[in-house]
Parts: C-alpha cells; structure tokens; sequence
C-alpha cells in the first residue's frame, strides 16, 4: 500500500493509470446498473468497494463503516444511504471526466507506436493521423512526430496521472466519508446498544438483591418476630410453660443469627465492604492474602475508577484465585492491574495445569457476566498442561 | 471493670451498655468518632475498649486505625473491635501491634452474651478474642497440614487461636481439660510447633503458622514428618 505512495514514479504512474481506466470502466458500469444499484444494500457494497479502492489508492485506508442497519425499508433510514445514493452520479460523471482523457492518453500511444515504423502500409486515404489531425505521409513525418508523440502522452501519464488519480480518490472519499454527524450518529447507536445491556444486567442484577432479601432476610426477620409475639403471649401466661418460651426464644434468636449471617453474604455480594474501606488497592491485598497460592500483585497508577468497575474487578480477582486455589494445582499466581487512559486491565495468571474454561464453569461464566455488563471484555487462555491467564479490558472512563 | 466505647450507631451503643451494665461493667464513656474515643480513652484510662471498625465521617476502617492510634499512645491498652465484616487484613493489622489484649469479633457474636463477655475479660486481661470466621479464613488457607488434623483437633485448633484458654476449651467442647491438653500436644506435634505455654503468646504461634508461608503439598507434608 505505501509503494503507491513511496514508490518510484512509473510504478505511481502505472497504478494511477490503472486506477483512473478502472474508474472510467466502474462510471460506466454504474450508468448502466443504475436501476439495481439505487437499492440501498447494493449501493452500500458498491461504495465500500470504492472506498477502499480510493483508500489504498491515497495510501491510507480509511475507516471501516459501520454495516447498513436494518434491512427492506427501514434500510433508507440508514445515515450513510444517502452518501451511497449521492455517490452513483458523482463517480459517473468524474469517473468519465478522469477516466476519458486517460483512455485518450493510453490509448493514443497505440496509433503512434503503429504509424512510425508501419505509415506506408495503410492506403492514402486512410494514412495514421498524429497529433490529431496530422496525416503520416512520409518517414520525416513518421519518425519526428510519431516518437514525439509518443514521448508526450508517456510524459502526461507520468505527471499527470498520479495527481489525478489522487484527485478522484480524495473525491471519493469526501462524499463517502462519514461527516461528524454520522459519527456522532453511529457513536450514538452503539452506546445506545450498551446503555440498554447494562440496563438489563443491572436490573438483573436489582432483581437478585430483591428476591435475596425478601425470600431470604426478610422472611427470618418475620419468623423472628412471630416466635418473640408467642413468646409474649406465652410468657403472661398463668401458669407459664418456662420451658416453652425458652425454646422460642432460642428458636428466636438462632433465626437473627441467621438473618445476620445471610446479611452480610447479601451486601458482600452487592459491593464488598473492604472495597468501601480500602480502596481497591487494599481489597485486592486482602484478596490475596486469603488465596492459598502464593500470589504477587502488581498495580499500576490506576488514578480515580468507577465504583461499578472496583467490584467488579475485585470479583473477578476473588472468583479467579478461587479457581486457581481449587482446580489450578499452580505453586505460584500472579493478579497485575494496570490502566491506560480509559481501560482497565485486569490479568490473573498462575503456574497451573491449565484447562480451565467450561469445567469450571460457573466461576468463569459470573466473572464474564459481570464483565459484560460494563461493556468489558473477558480473555481466557488455558491450554491443558498449562499455564493458565484469565485477562479483563473494562471501560473506565474518566 | 471499666469500659470505654467507641461506636456511631446509638442503637447498638445503648444495646450494648445494656448488657455490658447486667454483665457487671460499667461504662465509664461512649465515643462517637475516633478523635473523641481517643480523649475517652485518655481521661478515663479504662480497663478495655469496645471499638466499631466503621466511625464516622468517612466510614471506613476508622475503627482500626483508632485503636492502633490509642495502643500507640497507651501500649497494651486492651482493644476488642467489632465489625459486620471481618477481614484477616484487619486481624493481621491488629496484632501487629505489640503487647496483648486485642479482639476482632463480628458484631453478631455481640448476641451471645456470655461468650461476648468471656471474650471481653479475656482482652482485658491481656488475651486475645479472634471470631472464628477469621480462624476459619485462616484454616481454609492453610490447608495440607490442617487437613491432616482430626475433626476434634481442628476444632481445638480453632478454638486455640480464636484465643480460648484450656479450661475454655474444655468446658466449650464438654472434655476434660486433660484431653484438651493431650489434643494440644498432638496439633503442635503435627503442625510442627514448638510447644508454647497458653495464652497470648501461644495465640500468636498459632496464628502466625496459620498466616505464614502457604504449605504446597510436598514440602508442607515434608516438614510435618520431620519432625
């Protein structure tokens, strides 16, 4: 690609050429295709094709777009269709413009090549013209303005055609290029596509917490209260049962112990309240020093990160040294978190006997949920025999 | 014996003078944050202190950093601090700091009294009251070695280093003391340990093979048998 630019100035020239004749046989093709062309999908095709032509040909290809959204009618509605559209009479009318004068250019090359050596063998009526107009009728002729000729259209197509070429190229890209509106369209859409998937698994994520404390806390609480309301009735009594009302108030203050106990798992698991204490820097020592592998943490200057990125790193860490510790079989592990403008990542690696993946299931397939829902990416490399490194991009932007 | 508190929360503050009060201590004063706590604690000189982790105003670990603060300030002070959560991070915090008399209880085991109580006088008399489920963190990781204990000696372990004296010991598992003392010698036999005389000192020998160097398979089994 860059020898188009970098390259000495026949190979330019040639490409050039073959990009301005191509141009010229493609306006063609689009006049007569029109009809089928004018339908969004295929016009979308047929300006990519063109786009990437034009890019290779300025030596910078340009950005890929996104595909065409939706299909049948609402393919009109796509931001890009009217460029695709708009593009059909542009490149049939400047595929001609460029390409004619280079057909012109290449192909008057012939005549003269032919008429040098070969005037005479033609009848007098119908004798080569160079120059346009200037009949070959002798070998003065033939040998002064036929290599003349000649020299001038190679010194055209040498200067003239990259220039050209690049014109069309850059008029190619400027109406099929995606104006700041479109981009900010396409941004939009993709963030409106994410926005709705976090939704989802935060609402997931709401529904869980609700159903953990009502059918969980919630209900031991009402159990409580209905045994310490017997315990009550039981108490003023006459005679009272002391035996009875001891064991409700044992049975009582079991079920608080309990609530207290599912309590705790349920904010753990909300977000976990070392985060809340230390940071993510301490919780993740903290994390550590609880793994039965010995384990290395590397941090790097990770600056100010969303609350919903700590959890969900720390997590993933927690889950992660927890696989290593059970399944792994690893001696050493290793958690390094580091950070670029607005990516966190996150690798946990281990000396162990790799495989992890599906048999481990559901640790691995939480720590992808988590991820996901903030728009983050999961990497796994576990090849059996080892070693194992479970790797985590997620947005952090400031 | 005179306590002094440190905790935001009136609910959980008057809970517990309430039963610090039938217990027979007397609550010399209740802190509300750790600046106030500390000049509690220096005009009252108490017998042992009742700390939450979280105080204001950013409710964090405040707790434990007071407490390391007053411990600086008045070494050996005796320090019980009670948590939702419990951390090992935090345990391995608190005993650092030198000198006995330090506890680290979730706030559930408030509920059972005289358990809480025992646990209290035991850091007040310069012992050590860990919540089990730090113990039990610490058991899960030390895993090999341990693994090789008896349910019993495991239990015994457990109770060893959440800070239980024999007699404790005895009367929490419904042995004899002479058991107990015959399951100790067994544990420190196959952990490897120098056989220490009980209270904190011994905590701490136990505590510190729980939390050192993680045993792998070979070399932990290994140093067991050599012994």
């Amino acid at each position: 690609m860059l020898d188009a630019v970098s390259g000495t100035g026949w190979v330019q020239a040639r490409r050039g050429g073959i990009y301005l004749l191509g141009s010229l046989a493609t306006a063609v093709g689009t006049v007569l295709a029109l009809p089928v062309l004018i339908h969004p999908r295929l016009a979308r095709s047929w300006a990519t094709w063109h786009r990437e032509r034009a890019g290779r040909q300025l030596g910078t290809p340009l950005p890929p777009r996104p595909p065409l959204r939706g299909t049948g009618r609402r393919a009109w509605t796509d931001p890009a269709t009217p460029r695709d559209l708009l593009w059909l009479p542009v490149h049939a009318l400047t595929g001609m413009a460029f390409g004619v004068p280079a057909l012109l250019c290449v192909g008057n090359v012939v005549p003269a090549a032919v008429a040098t050596p070969l005037w005479w063998a033609f009848t007098f009526q119908e004798r080569p013209r160079l120059f346009i107009d200037v009949p070959v009728t002798g070998w003065a002729t033939a040998l002064t303005l036929g290599p003349l000729q000649i020299v001038l259209l190679v010194a055209v197509a040498y200067l003239c055609f990259p220039p050209a070429a690049r014109a069309h190229a850059r008029i190619c890209r400027a109406v099929l290029s995606h104006s700041a509106a479109e981009q900010l369209a396409d941004r939009v859409a993709v963030l409106t596509r994410t926005r709705a998937d976090v939704l989802d698994a935060h609402g997931a994520e709401l529904r869980r917490i609700e159903r953990d404390l009502h059918d969980g806390t919630q209900n031991r609480l009402v159990a409580i209260a209905m045994r310490l309301a017997v315990a009550r009735q039981a108490f003023a009594d006459d005679p009272r049962d002391e035996q009875f009302v001891a064991e409700l108030l044992r049975d009582a203050h079991e079920g608080a112990e309990e609530a207290m106990t599912e309590l705790r798992e349920v904010i753990r698991s909300v977000y976990p309240p070392i985060l809340a204490d230390r940071g993510l820097d301490g919780a993740l020592t903290a994390v550590i020093t609880r793994c039965g592998v010995p384990t290395r943490l590397e941090l790097g200057d990770l600056g100010r990160v969303p609350a919903a990125v700590e959890a969900v790193v720390y997590f993933a860490v927690a889950e992660a040294l927890t696989n290593v510790s059970k399944h792994s079989r690893a001696t050493a592990a290793a958690v390094r978190v580091s950070r670029t403008a607005d990516r966190l990542s996150v690798a946990i690696t281990d000396d162990g006997i790799g495989g992890a993946g599906d048999r481990q299931g559901t640790g691995l397939a939480g720590i992808r949920r988590r991820v996901l829902a903030l728009d983050g990416t999961v990497g796994v490399d576990s090849p059996a025999g080892g070693p194992t490194a479970v790797t985590l991009e997620l947005p952090c932007g400031s | 014996m005179r306590v002094v508190i440190a905790e935001d929360n009136v609910l959980l503050s008057t809970g517990l003078e309430l039963l610090l009060r039938r217990a027979g201590c007397h609550v010399a004063a209740v802190a509300g944050d750790a600046p106030g706590f500390l000049t509690a604690v220096r005009e009252h000189r108490p017998d042992v202190t009742i700390v939450d982790v979280r105080l204001p105003p950013s409710f964090r670990d405040e707790g434990i950093r007071a407490a390391l603060e007053a411990r600086r300030e008045l070494p050996g002070l005796p320090v019980l601090v009670l948590s939702q959560y419990v951390e090992q991070q935090y345990a391995a915090e608190l005993l650092s700091s030198t000198g006995g008399g330090v506890g680290y209880l979730l706030k559930d085991r408030v509920s059972r009294v005289d358990e809480f109580v025992d646990a209290l006088r035991r850091v007040a008399a310069g012992g050590t009251a860990m919540d089990p489920e730090v113990i039990a963190q610490l058991v899960h990781r030390a895993g090999d070695p341990v693994a090789a204990l008896t349910p019993r000696e495991r239990e015994v372990l457990g109770l060893m280093a959440q800070g239980c004296d024999n007699n404790a010991i005895a009367s929490r598992l419904v042995i004899t003391a002479n058991a107990v003392h015959k399951h100790i010698g067994n544990i420190f036999a196959k952990l490897g340990l120098a056989v220490t005389d009980s209270g904190h000192r011994r905590v701490l020998a136990v505590l510190a093979y729980l939390n050192g160097p993680v045993r792998g398979t070979g070399a932990g089994s290994a140093g067991v048998s050599g012994r």
